[in-house]
């Protein structure tokens, strides 16, 4: 006889475990964070699709390309601040598992004036390209380039809030376990945004540079 | 698993390859198709440092769950992008007129 067509009696099937199985309240909460993390990779996905169909040589229609002005090695300095940035985070990180408080601030006040250079960088190239009358209404191309480069800048931007945040919550409250769990999400989002920018980087910016 | 090393490591590595995709390409090293795969190369490498180093992603007891979330997710990342930009640009290739002025298909 199968195992399928085992007679099975409800009084006596087991469906979940009694037991304890550990999973405390952090585990479970970053569990869940990181879901949100890849369904925010799932918008960016969808940007990038948008990016590749609005990428074409007539999707510019005779206007500027990505080729025309993107300068490689000014936003080379824009990925460097932000690795740094995802670094000394990480390092704080480590701080807090040392129990080093003043670790943990001083790490997140460089990951803090890091990601604001990230963006004040970001800015100023886009007030340069404005400036030059490079603008999203120009072309679907340019629309597409905007939209993916400028959300990923507002992820940035609610990541400097949310480091803003944890800064007072960790100098106010103290190392709670409540803080220690926002503080290993925000760790994720952070982290994320530089995998992101690696893509959008590479594929965005350097591709577009020499297509 | 997460120490100043690992941070360190994943950094250093994600960094170089971003500095060698950004002198290949600025320096227009390779002829082009070379050099998109020497690119995507870079990107590729970069990410799975970051994700190992800085997101741990490995296949402890403590992280397998994550990873086999990441795995689920990829095949939608792939079936996004990929599919959509293989039905435009087959939709371009058999409806866009040759427009006089304007550059052409590739």
């Amino acid at each position: 006889m199968s195992h399928a067509e085992t007679v099975v009696d409800p009084d006596k099937v087991r469906l979940w475990s009694e037991d304890y199985d550990g999973h405390d309240v952090i585990s479970t909460r970053t569990f869940g964070f990181w879901m949100y993390v890849l369904s925010d990779a799932m918008l960016f996905a969808t940007l990038f699709a948008a990016y590749g169909v609005l990428s074409y040589p007539h999707s510019y229609y005779t206007g500027p390309t990505p080729a025309q002005f993107v300068t490689p090695w000014y936003t080379f300095t824009q990925t460097m601040a932000l690795f740094l940035s995802v670094l000394i985070y990480g390092w704080a990180m480590t701080s807090l598992k040392e129990g080093n408080k003043s670790g943990v601030i001083n790490g997140l006040l460089g990951a803090l004036v890091l990601g604001v250079l990230f963006l004040a960088l970001d800015i100023h190239d886009v007030m340069r390209l404005i400036a030059a009358g490079i603008t999203p209404e120009v072309s679907g191309g340019l629309s597409a380039f905007y939209c993916l480069t400028q959300v990923h800048a507002a992820h940035i931007f609610a990541g400097l809030i949310w480091i803003v945040v944890m800064l007072w919550q960790v100098a106010r409250k103290g190392v709670t376990e409540d803080v220690v769990g926002r503080l290993i999400s925000l760790r994720m989002f952070w982290q994320f945004q530089a995998v992101m920018w690696v893509f959008i980087y590479v594929f965005v910016y350097l591709w577009g540079y020499m297509s | 698993m997460a120490s100043r090393r690992g941070y360190l490591t994943g950094f250093i590595l994600a960094s170089v390859l971003m500095a060698l995709a950004t002198f290949l390409v600025s320096s227009h090293a390779l002829p082009p198709f070379a050099l998109l795969l020497a690119i995507m190369a870079c990107a590729g490498f970069a990410v799975i440092a970051q994700v190992y180093f800085l997101l741990h992603i490995d296949i402890s007891e403590h992280n397998i769950w994550n990873t086999v979330a990441l795995v689920a997710f990829v095949p939608l990342f792939v079936i996004t992008i990929g599919l959509t930009w293989w039905m435009f640009s087959q939709l371009y290739l058999r409806t866009m007129p040759s427009i006089p002025g304007m550059p052409g298909m590739h």
